[in-house]
Formats: C-alpha cells, structure tokens, sequence
C-alpha cells in the first residue's frame, strides 16, 4: 500500500540565479537573505540595470550591508526596516517595464510580505525568483479568528488573536503568506501533544 | 457532443477574400453568451463528407441575438473556406458547436497589447467588446497585406479610437516589436493572432524581453496539412481504415463511424488525443499541444491535425 | 413537483432527519464493495425523475431548513463568502444559471421574468421577490453571487481558469467537509488539493484538471465525493471546528446509528459563458446509519466499503476515532451475501 502525504501547496524555494533573459533586475533582501545577494553577485554582473535593496532584520545576527556596499555595483538601497523598503518599492515599481526580473532573499515571511506588494503592479509569485535564508520559522494562519501569528518555530504554537493552541497544518495559502493553524485540542480538549521546536 | 443548430442570417464580403457570416439560431431564441476570445467548429456537409473547422466569434459577447464569424478564402482550401465562399447562401443551415475560449483574456492583466495579423482580427473583435465593456487598458496592433485586405478598420478605427494602430504593408509600414514589447508596464499581458511567421515573432521577442511566459498569449488554428494516403487500425473498434491525403485521422475515423472526442480541431486544446499501441514507422505532429518529449516518445497523438508514414499504426479507439 | 418543506435544524438539537422519499432518493454512492478513490467524472445530463440527478440543481424537503442555516453559519463568520475583483462575471453567470435551472425545473416555488437586462426574480419558498438590472451589481442588495448562494442547497466555487490551471476565486462555502475557503481562496487546484493522501494521488487529479479544463458549455459533468460526518451538521468547516470536532468522541454502540452520518457530496461542474470560468457545485446529502439500514443492501455494501477501506483514507477523511464502532455495528447487517454491482436500495 502506498503510504504518505504530498503537500503540493508547499512553497517550493530556490537559490537565486540570474535569469539572462531580462530588461532589468530587483532584487530585494532582508537579514540573511544578504548573504544570498552576495552570492548572486559572484556569479556574475548582468549587463542589464540592477536594483538592489536590503534591510537588516532582528533575526538575523549579522547585518550584510557593508559588505553590500562594496560588492554590489550601483543600483544598492539600504533600509533601517522593511517598512521603509515597501514605501520604496511601492514607489519604484510602477516606473519599471515588463521583463525585470524579482529576485527575493530572507526569512518566509518576509518573501511574502515582497510578493504582497509586488502582486498590486501585476507581478505574480511564481514569476519572482526566491530563496528562504536563516529561518524555518513560519506564519499561522489561524482558521479560527482569521489572525496571523509569525515566527512559529514549534509544531504547535499560540495564536496571538484568540490564544487557542494550533497545530501548524502543511499547508500553506501565497495569499496569506501564512500556513494554516487548527486547534489542535478541538476533539479533546485540554490534551496537548508535546511541544517541540521543528521550525528553527 | 451537444450541438447548437443554426441558420445563416446575412453574409458580406468584407475584403476580396474574407467573407463575414451571420448566425442566428434556428429556433429564433437567444444563442449561449460567450467569453471574448472564443470559437465555434461549424460542421458542414459536403458532397457527404463532414468539415468541421473552427472560426473565433467576432461579435460583442454580449449579444446573444446572432454569432459571427468570418471565413478567409484559403488558395489551398481542403473544402471547407472554398465551401463557405461559394456555395453557403443566406437561409442555409447547419450545426455549430458551444464556443469555447482557448483564448481568453487575463481578467488579473494589467493592460493587454493586442497583436493581429490579416485574419487574425478576428479573436479580438470579441476581447475588445470585453475590454471596453470591463473599461480595461490596451492597444491593438493590426498588420495586413494591402489597404484593400485590411478587414474591419474603419470599424475598429471608430470603436477604438487612439488605441488602435494598423500598419499596411504595401505602404512599408512595420510594426516594432523592439519599441513595443520593451516598454510596458508591470503586469501588461500580450496577445498576438495571424500568421506563423508573426505568431513566432511575437513570442521570442518577448521571451528575449524576459516576459513570463503566462503573460504571453497566442492562438493559431491549423488546418489539418494534406499529406501521403496511409492505413490506420483502430484496436478497440476493431476497424482497418485508409486516412485519404486531404482527410485527417480525425476525419477519417469519424467516417469510419467511430465517435471520437474533440474541441477545436486545430491542434491546440487537447482533447483529441490518442494513445498509439504501435506504429512502425514516423508519426507527423503537427499540433501545438504535446510536448517535444510527447513527440518523441510516439506514444500520443491529436490526429485533428497531425498523419503518419509507416505501414503500420494502431491506435486505442 | 411540488415540495413540502420541513422545519428542522442542522445544529444544537439536530431534528434533521430524511422522509422516506428522501432516504430512497439518497446518493448512494458504492457501487462495489470496495471504494477506489478515482475521479469517476460522468455528464451531468437529465437524470431519472424523482432522483437527485434529475435537474441541474437538486432541491428537496430540506430546502427552507438548509437556507435558514447557511444564514446563521454567514452570520457568525462573514468569511465564508468571498470572491476576489476579478470574478464579477463569473458571479453573472452563477445568477444566470442558477435563476434559469431553478426557475425552469421547480416552476412551482421560483419564477424568473427578463425585460431586457431588467430581471425579476422570485422565490417563495423563502419569500423574496427582488427586481435588478443584470450585470450591475448596484442594484442588488449584496454581490450577485451571494445573493444566489443563499438560495440554493449546498456550496459553490467559481474556478478562474488561467495559465493552464484553476483558481478556486470565489466561493460561497458553508456546507464544507472540512476546508476553508477564506484560508483556500485565490489558490490553484495543484495547491487547493495541497494535503491530500498519495493513496488518493496517482495521476488522479493531474487527468481530473486537463479534463476540466476542456470542459464544454452547455456539457456540465459530476461526481460523486463521501466522508462520514457526527451529527447531521451541514458547517463542519475548520473555522467552527472547536464546535464539533469533539463530538467524534461520542459515538458508542448505543448511538452509533443514531449519530453516525454518511455525507455524500454530488459535485457538479459547469463551464460559465461569459466568465469562462467553471462553476463547482458541492451539493451535501447526509443520511443516518440507521436511515442506510432501512435498506438492508446499503448497510451490507457500506459495512464491506468501510472495513478495507486504507488507513490513510480513514485519517483524511477523520474517521479514525469511530471507524471501528461504525464497522462492528454495520457488521450486524451484513451476511455475507453477493450484492450485484450498482448503487441501487434495493
């Protein structure tokens, strides 16, 4: 018998590479996703006009933009938060054409927060190049009350709106940039599976 | 296959080779509203052998009072444009197909860059009702021949006012695709309708630009290509039949009496497709739908448009 | 046809139950002793008269009741309701074909009169009678869509259909074996059928897309979906799962037949003109056990269908906890005897 989940509305993520076939380039990074920005760059420079903007995140002990600084040859953007970077790239977007290419590096919610702002220009997910970098650490969705907790790094975890315990089910909405959380004591209340830290 | 009986309610000649055909149903009663983009196959018999090839819907989906499409005389016609030209009067009858869209708009596009070549307007005279009606930016490009084959441009010139741009090559007018694809905003979708050599143009320019590739439309009907006569088996029918050279295998097999699936017998939607058990010798694909690694493993084929050369061919219907 | 519709609850006191009409009528869904998930796609033509294929959309005693409920499930939780901004046509369309079938097949209870774009529509059964202009959502109270979602039996989904896939888009979703549209909305069928047992995969729902995605006008298609349900409850959704999901604890050998529900979904596909988008119908019928053992040939089938049926199966569908009661007390129905393939009672 044939046994086993598939979870096909899993995120599937990458490392970014330059796509050649381009008019111009973004790319957008947060916290350890610098690290992936200076990968990029080692692979080579394209010949197209670059954009590059990086904020530093709290999760993340080493902030890359010095280094960016030197590597990256115009086009760089650095931000104290990614609230600062949205503004930008709201105020950016609308003055670019079609055939640039959006490369987004950082934690998963902060990819999802990217593809949010980028979906209002008509930019879709699946046309955005992305790498998750320094933390599995996930968004809950919580069916329940409709809020959204981040950073779960356990399999069950508290929602910050109504406090129920969730357990985080693999399956996740790009619209929500979130996974789905379910009571995880509904059927018998009071009785919780051990908590165990899986999202690191 | 559910059918639509119609009857033609006025043909016009609109240029020396394109003829505009009006449908009403039979029965006087609304036809089905559509979607911009849409076909109809027109099934006709002639001389005892059923054509059926598809035509886009040209009117505002809109109006469900009359469909209509328009037919280019084709110099190598199997049949069915010549049929259509010469011999189909106001008054006749005959049976179409529900519309289907193999060709519709992006309802979450940004703007659309429409791109016809000669009978290729057709498909968009139907997206540009939806687009007015929806109030959704575009362009149309219209590329013809000769100011004498440019069908429907004082129409178009009226209803789309400084969104339309044509381009009449005996004048030496040249639409730029490097100007055009290199400069649209975010989210712009691309449509392009008319002959292969712009059909290609069109998509590897954009591709090149680094469009993705669903935002980058086309649709071309193919007619079935004449070819060499060959011998099929069709294993669960259990019947030998002889695919003659201006009858495709899909033809041939609806002859023989064997009721076979299809859409839009033009290579494009799928539904036609066949498991092959065996064949000896070379399948000719010339459909837009399988894969090249599908081609290559003569294991399927949509027999709407494509033929063999070998001795031996059996198919699973 | 005209039908007596009955006061009853789907919640709380649960007075639900089926006439024996109802209960002959029921979508028995096993054909052979043994279930395979397959995608058994058939036409949803014209079916036998008095059965629930017989009209595009089925209506039945439940009507009133099944309405009244959807009102209090979207009263509690407006999110079970929700169609992104591209998808006003498609919300046409769903008035469109759901005025005319109604109108057309239950003469008696609905009357739908066109002047022009100007429509009037008429439901007795729930006593509305609104005049509107087609196609200019301004003029109805609420969206097109919602308007007739809650007229009719069972939970709607319009699928956008773009990039060689299906956007589940819109939804008005209150009647659901446990998915939630706020939480699905906007995904694609790859992603909708995300957690899904590989045992159900096998290519299934690859063929179930390319199929839909040719699916014709005027050519709509159903099939048959089932899982158990505790209770006759039409809302059991994620969302209000802390209101039912104990109630798996329940059952016993003394209620078993009493609590224990099968829920049969006919799903039905319509490709909508003007959108071309596909409507999805899940129409949810539930019977009690002991309403199935009133035939004794359902019983024995359901008793052969549920002791194989794979683990992972019995998980998916959340029987795990009274699987094994439900089998012991079917078991008592069940002989041994040869049953004829066929869905037939009797």
């Amino acid at each position: 018998m044939e046994r086993g989940y598939w979870i096909r509305s899993k995120p599937v993520y990458t490392s970014l590479m330059w796509q050649e076939k381009a008019t111009s380039h973004l790319v957008v990074a947060q916290g350890s996703g610098g690290m992936a920005v200076l990968k990029i760059f080692q692979q080579m420079h394209p010949k197209q006009p670059i954009t590059v903007l990086y904020a530093p995140s709290s999760d993340s002990i080493v902030d890359y933009a010095s280094t960016l600084k030197k590597v990256v040859p115009e086009g760089l953007q650095l931000f104290d938060s990614v609230q600062e970077m949205l503004t930008t790239l709201k105020e950016i977007l609308p003055t670019m054409y079609m055939g640039m290419r959006v490369y987004v590096a950082g934690s998963e919610g902060f990819i999802w927060t990217i593809a949010e702002s980028a979906k209002e220009f008509g930019i879709e997910d699946i046309d955005m190049i992305k790498e998750l970098t320094g933390t599995l650490a996930r968004s809950i969705y919580c069916v329940h009350c409709k809020a959204i907790t981040h950073n779960i790094t356990t399999n069950i975890g508290k929602c910050a709106g109504c406090e129920r315990m969730l357990f985080v089910r693999d399956h996740f909405s790009r619209r929500l940039g979130a996974y789905m959380g379910l009571m995880v004591d509904a059927e018998s209340p009071g009785q919780l599976p051990e908590i165990e830290e899986i999202y690191p | 296959m559910n059918m639509i009986n119609i009857k033609v309610a006025a043909i016009e000649q609109v240029t020396p080779l394109v003829k505009h055909f009006t449908f009403v149903n039979k029965d006087g009663t609304a036809l089905p509203a559509f979607s911009g983009g849409s076909h109809v196959v027109v099934s006709l018999d002639i001389n005892g052998r059923v054509h059926r090839n598809p035509y886009s819907l040209m009117g505002s989906p809109e109006d469900t009072s009359a469909y209509h499409i328009s037919v280019r005389k084709q110099e190598k016609s199997r049949g069915g444009s010549e049929y259509m030209h010469e011999n189909v009067a106001v008054g006749m009858q005959f049976k179409i197909t529900y519309p289907v869209n193999l060709f519709s708009l992006a309802k979450k596009g940004r703007k659309h860059i429409l791109i016809a070549g000669g009978i290729g307007i057709t498909p968009f005279m139907s997206q540009i009702a939806d687009l007015k009606r929806t109030g959704a930016d575009y362009e149309l490009h219209y590329a013809f021949r000769s100011p004498e084959h440019g069908a429907f441009v004082s129409e178009l010139e009226q209803g789309c006012g400084t969104k339309f741009h044509c381009y009449t090559d005996s004048n030496g007018e040249r639409l730029n695709l490097d100007e055009l694809l290199s400069q649209q905003p975010l989210g712009t979708h691309v449509y392009v309708c008319g002959p292969n050599s712009m059909v290609v143009a069109v998509l590897e320019k954009a591709r090149n630009f680094g469009w993705p590739e669903n935002h980058i439309h086309s649709e071309q009907f193919l007619a079935p290509p004449i070819g060499e006569p060959f011998k099929m088996q069709l294993a669960r029918s259990n019947k030998e039949i002889l695919v003659p050279a201006e009858m495709s295998m899909l033809e041939a097999i609806e002859a023989a009496g064997v009721e076979a699936d299809f859409l839009c017998r033009g290579g494009v939607c799928g539904r036609c497709e066949l498991q092959v058990l065996e064949t000896d010798g070379a399948l000719m694909h010339n459909d837009h739908f399988l894969t090249d690694a599908e081609k290559a493993s003569c294991k399927k084929i949509m027999p709407c448009v494509s033929r063999a050369k070998c001795e031996r061919l059996v198919l699973d219907i | 046809m005209v039908l007596g519709f009955k006061q009853e609850t789907f919640r709380d006191d649960y007075t639900y139950c089926n006439s024996p009409r109802e209960i002959k009528r029921f979508p028995f869904p096993f054909a052979e002793d043994r279930y395979m998930y397959s995608v058994n796609i058939e036409p949803h033509g014209k079916g036998k008269e008095g059965s629930v294929f017989e009209f595009a959309l089925d209506i039945d005693e439940h009507y009133v009741a099944e309405c009244i409920d959807k009102e209090i499930t979207l009263e509690q939780d407006p999110g079970r309701y929700e169609s992104l901004s591209h998808m006003m046509d498609a919300q046409w369309d769903f008035v469109e074909l759901s005025m005319e079938s109604l109108a057309r097949d239950y003469p008696e209870h609905f009357s739908l009169k066109k002047n022009g774009l100007q429509w009037t529509w008429e439901n007795k059964p729930l006593g509305i009678k609104d005049t509107f202009t087609f196609g200019d959502a301004s003029t109805l109270a609420m969206d097109p869509f919602e308007y007739m979602g809650r007229q009719a039996q069972g939970d709607f989904v319009l699928l956008d259909q773009r990039d060689e896939t299906l956007y589940a888009d819109a939804g008005f979703v209150t009647t659901q074996a446990d998915w939630s549209l706020a939480f699905n909305v906007g995904m694609s069928w790859k992603e909708w059928h995300g957690p899904v047992p590989r045992v159900t995969e096998l290519g299934v729902m690859d063929r179930a897309l390319k199929y839909l995605l040719n699916l014709q006008l005027g050519s709509p298609v159903r099939r048959l979906n089932w899982t158990m349900t505790i209770n006759p409850r039409l809302d059991t959704s994620p969302e209000s799962f802390p209101r039912w999901g104990s109630d798996r604890n329940t059952v016993n050998a003394d209620n078993v037949g009493d609590r224990v529900h099968l829920r049969v979904e006919l799903q039905s596909l319509f490709r909508l003109p003007r959108s071309n988008a596909i409507m999805f119908g899940v129409r949810c019928y539930l019977i009690s056990l002991n309403e199935i053992a009133t035939y004794p040939r359902w019983a024995k089938r359901l008793h052969r269908v549920l002791k194989d049926l794979h683990p992972d199966l019995i998980e998916y569908k959340g029987m795990t906890k009274f699987h094994p009661t439900v089998v012991e007390w079917l078991a008592n129905f069940d002989d041994g005897v040869i049953l004829e393939l066929g869905t037939q009672p009797e």
